[in-house]
């Protein structure tokens, strides 16, 4: 609704037609973090091995940052059922705790975040916003259902590299966006490929009805025409107040030895997969697939032990569970400065976290004035950046279109967790965004 | 066009939505019957009292006090309402009676934003117990909660309308319904009969949150917005019926379910409610102009 | 407005004939001097962001000026005008992705379409009454909403529909060439605002706008002294939709990308708020019934305060012009300030005079205040 966002609604209504394409991956239900592994951040507890930890951010061990601030916008969708801005707010938690630690060259970055409510003439406004009243030199962290669509010219136009979490198709086929995460389409394929690899004689692939349906269906229809499958697209409504019929309809179209993929928001997710137990159908397909929303431990609680190892989900991100030095310092930057990142350890904050360290990166390569032409210079010459969360090094580059991450996990629920199925594998280059993309960036 | 054994199991769900709209449905119109007012705040009314008993349940509290507070929130909220807004607005139309819970519907709906966000992409649920149990009908399964929402419809309609008609407080609220000052000369106390009529509708309002919060989502924007859905079937009744509006709702239940195996007509099926209302209505008016009230000509 | 009780009453204060005078030239000239101002300086003085945002203002203006037609004049409550919005911007979207023709013409041409949609969602206003009338609005809202999240809006596709659901490139809806900037286009919109609102200001104080007042005093009455109440209410939707339909066009220049999630069914809801909050009669409030709809939630976001606030607001608004003040800010605050005035000019003298009589109902108060 236009009431920002939108109150009412289905926009807002209709508004949960939200992103797909992130995921959460929460070891907590609701506000506890860490629901019970290992290096625990509350390592923070005692603040000597703390501070040692998150100083690891920044150069200059607790050394604050004095210096004229470098300015960085971000642009994320807050609006009643769908909110990203968590993707900031961990950005933000980075670059304080980089701030504290040195910043850059002396310099604290001042982050300055817009929250918009899918309202196209806001999101225009608010870009401009960013450029012209806060004189931001870099746009980092934007996630949001249709920005990409809508500001993807006016990036271009005054030479921004962005580096986004993108539901958007433009997230992915300009120039002048670079997405940490896979987004619908590409996930979707991730979860579709699985399911081919699984043998099934059929594949249903329903998603939620928001901007870029057809786009995010050709990807599937092109994995299963190569693999000979026949595929049926669907489409919902969201919100959903009927999963019974979605279910049915489902079920019955994929057919005993069909699987049925979805690409939801985590909610409308967990209310046709309820609907589907409920109805008692959940055994009446070969697997069930879902697109990264769904991986989130919450979701596996949810569910229950009768979806155990019958689901199947495309993971963008390297689950936040093992112990890399990365996801170290991830857990500890969280605990002490993400005040603001309501939804604790998952993928929104992962991919927040990631955004933001490709940003550092970036700007510690600057030599001389941090103007918009030198950082975005910096941010377009990363190169092979290992993050430590994804399965693959992140490479910026001067492409037209940029998909540096098509390489994902599936997991699947295992009482009440996400547990790995398959580690890292590569998206089908059958899917021809992704085949134009490998031959760019070779 | 698609075999009998592929609409089946669309009869079974068509019911469950139903019993949806039903619910919803008819507790509107019973509160309209008792208090003249076209309660639009029904579903977020609900929706709050369902997200106050999920907090609770997720705080460690036991299930049976997170529904008691959640139907007796409902009862407070309402009741609160038409102390408040009830007697300064007692005389206008029921138009503006209606657009003044809307209101009331746009300041819980920001409420609930502000404190349910929708952070980190995570989803609330609501599950009852009778959630686990059911019976095959077919080739699917249908849970005691279904058949309690259905249960709960109907319950609705059988008690409140022999409450109306027949008890001495209840033919008190329709007589106050109809025309507030002529009651009050009639000695009829006036205020604790209001306060009842509207006690009792939040206490319905709760519980129906807490039942559609099951079987649809915990979600803000649904909920308080599957009250326009719901509306239809209360238009279809022309707002005087509780057993029309429940026949009305049942039957919009299964035409929606029942066009989905229809492909050409699957995406537009969530038009049914309001296709339906329109039609009926237009129908039932060619012949003469309909009101609820004499202000409104 | 929303009753006739109150309207009749507001209708007392603001009688519809009225000989011209220099109060009028006064408040001309006021107008035209504000309208330069909003068009000369405005955009000199405002940064990008809010030059955009007072475009949305501009748009919104002349929606809530058709939705104040309808309750307001007319006393028919529409929950629909939102839908009424989307298949103007459609149509416009439509044209000027499949032809070359002139902005204008795309405008009056969306307008119609819309004009001929809009009266189709009239005809039930013949039968129905009040609470009916306005639900069943909202149904037929709720159903064209439906439809376009499956044929969702142009964007540059082939076909009637104009949708390619699989594009990776959506083109922007083009502006017209003597508008093309944002400060340009700022203008452009604020020009058709304005010949919207003379539009409606010229059918308020001719015949079809003494038809209004008399069927919404009292419909049989109206039927009684000859006026012919089906014609001039189906005229009441179609200005209403014609106006919102040629602010659709502009709202899809002004957007360059439209999307069907952004026009809901419940905007309808958020819109009948601050046109009421507003005021319903006055012409005035139709703008500050955009400013609350447009600019305050871009101040809000500027200052870091959640979205949900305003909504809160806005219920409340509500709930406080149906209880206390039927006719709206625009009708209140000037009477407010008025007896702020008169409080204070009785200071310093201070005599002992009668007070002013309240605001509200049959007023003997001069007739005052902006209509």
């Amino acid at each position: 609704m236009r009431l920002y966002r939108r109150a009412l609604e289905p926009r807002a209504t209709v508004a949960l037609a939200a992103a797909i394409g992130l995921g959460v991956l929460a070891g907590c239900s609701s506000n506890t973090p860490s629901a019970g592994t290992s290096p625990s951040p509350t390592a923070a507890a005692s603040t000597g091995a703390a501070t040692v930890r998150t100083s690891q951010c920044g150069i200059k061990p607790g050394v604050k940052a004095t210096g004229t601030p470098i300015p960085l916008g971000g642009i994320v969708t807050n609006q009643p059922g769908t909110s990203f801005t968590d993707i900031a707010n961990m950005a933000n938690a980075y670059f304080t705790c980089v701030n504290d630690n040195g910043g850059i060259n002396g310099h604290p970055i001042k982050y300055y975040i817009e929250s918009e409510q899918t309202n196209p003439g806001q999101i225009g406004a608010e870009a401009k916003q960013l450029v012209q009243t806060d004189h931001v030199v870099g746009i980092v962290g934007n996630t949001s259902i249709i920005e990409c669509s809508i500001d993807h010219s006016y990036w271009q136009k005054l030479g921004f590299f962005v580096v986004d979490s993108g539901i958007a198709p433009e997230c992915w086929s300009t120039p002048n966006s670079a997405a940490v995460n896979m987004g619908p389409r590409y996930s979707s394929d991730g979860a579709v490929q699985y399911a081919l690899a699984q043998h099934v004689s059929k594949v249903v692939f329903d998603q939620s009805n928001v901007p870029g349906t057809g786009y995010i269906a050709a990807g599937p229809a092109a994995l299963a025409a190569a693999a000979h499958t026949p595929i049926v697209q669907l489409t919902e409504n969201v919100p959903i107040t009927d999963a019974n019929s979605v279910a049915i309809k489902e079920v019955d179209d994929a057919g005993p030895n069909g699987a049925v993929v979805l690409n939801f928001t985590p909610p409308e997710a967990l209310v046709i997969l309820q609907a589907a137990q409920k109805l008692g159908l959940e055994n009446r397909v070969k697997l069930w697939g879902c697109s990264t929303p769904c991986n989130t431990d919450f979701l596996a609680k949810a569910l229950g032990p009768k979806w155990n190892h019958k689901l199947f989900v495309n993971a963008e991100l390297t689950p936040a569970l093992t112990g890399s030095p990365a996801m170290n310092l991830y857990q500890a930057i969280l605990a002490q400065y993400g005040k603001a990142v309501s939804g604790g350890i998952g993928s929104f904050s992962q991919m927040g976290f990631v955004e933001a360290q490709i940003l550092v990166h970036a700007l510690h390569t600057v030599h001389g004035a941090y103007t918009v032409a030198s950082v975005n210079a910096a941010i377009k010459a990363v190169k092979n950046f290992n993050t430590g969360m994804l399965c693959q090094p992140w490479t910026y580059g001067n492409y037209p279109m940029h998909i540096p991450n098509n390489e994902d996990y599936t997991t699947t629920p295992d009482n009440g967790h996400m547990v790995l199925a398959q580690g890292c594998t590569q998206i089908s280059s059958v899917d021809p965004q992704i085949a134009a993309y490998r031959k760019v960036a070779g | 066009m698609p075999s009998w054994q592929d609409f089946q199991p669309f009869i079974v769900s068509g019911l469950a939505l139903g019993g949806v709209y039903a619910l919803s449905g008819v507790g509107t119109v019973v509160l309209y019957q008792a208090t003249g007012v076209l309660y639009l705040a029904f579903g977020a009314v609900g929706a709050m009292g369902a997200l106050i008993a999920w907090s609770l349940t997720n705080a460690g509290a036991p299930d049976w006090v997170a529904w008691l507070v959640c139907v007796a929130f409902g009862g407070v909220v309402t009741l609160g309402y038409g102390m408040l807004f009830g007697p300064p607005l007692a005389r206008r139309g029921p138009l503006v009676k209606a657009v003044a819970t809307l209101g009331l519907t746009l300041v819980l709906f920001g409420v609930m934003d502000l404190l349910w966000t929708a952070n980190g992409g995570q989803s609330r649920a609501i599950t009852l117990p009778t959630d686990n149990g059911g019976f095959m009908v077919g080739q699917v399964q249908v849970t005691w909660t279904q058949v309690i929402g259905l249960g709960a419809g109907v319950a609705l309609v059988v008690v409140t309308g022999a409450f109306l008609r027949y008890t001495k407080l209840g033919t008190a609220m329709r007589a106050m319904a109809n025309d507030r000052e002529i009651t009050a000369t009639l000695g009829v106390p006036v205020r604790r009969v209001e306060a009842a009529a509207w006690l009792g509708c939040g206490v319905i309002a709760g519980v129906a949150g807490l039942l559609l919060a099951d079987l649809v989502a915990l979600d803000a924007t649904t909920l308080t917005f599957l009250v326009i859905s719901s509306l239809a079937a209360a238009l279809i009744a022309r707002l005087r019926s509780v057993t029309l509006t429940f026949v009305a709702a049942i039957a919009i239940g299964l035409v929606h379910d029942l066009v989905t195996p229809i492909q050409s007509l699957s995406n537009y099926r969530d038009m049914t409610p309001f296709v339906l209302a329109a039609v009926a209505l237009l129908v039932l008016s060619r012949h003469r102009v309909i009101s609820l009230s004499p202000e409104e000509g | 407005m929303l009753d006739t009780a109150s309207s009749a009453a507001a209708a007392r204060q603001h009688p519809p004939l009225r000989r011209p005078g220099p109060r009028i030239l006064v408040r001309a000239a006021v107008i035209a001097a504000l309208l330069l101002f909003v068009l000369l300086a405005l955009p000199q003085l405002l940064s990008l962001y809010y030059i955009d945002t007072m475009t949305q203002v501009a748009v919104y203006c002349v929606v809530a000026l058709g939705l104040g037609v309808l309750v307001g004049r007319v006393g028919l409550v529409s929950l629909g005008q939102a839908a009424v919005l989307a298949i103007g911007a459609w149509v416009a979207a439509r044209l000027l992705f499949a032809t070359t023709q002139p902005y204008p013409l795309v405008l009056l041409e969306a307008g119609l379409v819309t004009m001929a949609a809009g009266t189709l969602i009239g005809l039930p206003a013949l039968r129905l009454r009040g609470l009916y009338l306005a639900l069943i609005t909202l149904m037929l809202a709720g159903a064209i909403t439906v439809v376009l999240a499956t044929t969702n809006f142009p964007n540059g596709g082939h076909g009637f529909l104009g949708y390619n659901g699989a594009a990776v490139h959506i083109p922007a809806i083009r502006r017209p060439s003597i508008a093309a900037s944002d400060p340009a286009y700022f203008r452009y919109s604020v020009v058709v605002a304005a010949l919207m609102f003379l539009l409606v200001f010229a059918h308020i104080r001719t015949r079809p706008g003494r038809a209004w007042a008399a069927i919404r005093q009292s419909e049989p009455a109206a039927l009684a002294a000859g006026i012919n109440t089906t014609l001039y209410k189906l005229w009441a939707f179609a200005l209403a939709s014609f106006v919102t339909g040629v602010a659709g066009g502009v709202l899809a220049g002004a957007v360059h990308y439209l999307y069907s999630i952004d026009f809901p069914a419940q905007d309808s809801i958020t819109l009948l708020a601050v046109v009421l909050m507003g005021g319903a009669y006055s012409l005035w409030g139709a703008i500050v019934a955009a400013l609350l709809l447009e600019l305050l939630p871009a101040l809000l976001n500027n200052w870091g305060v959640s979205a949900d606030w305003l909504t809160i607001l806005f219920g409340l608004g509500v709930l406080q012009v149906l209880t206390t003040a039927p006719a709206g800010l625009a009708d209140q605050v000037p009477k407010d300030l008025a007896r702020l005035g008169r409080l204070l000019r009785r200071l310093p003298a201070g005599r002992r005079e009668r007070p002013a009589p309240p605001g509200q109902g049959p007023a003997q108060e001069p007739a005052g205040g902006p209509r």
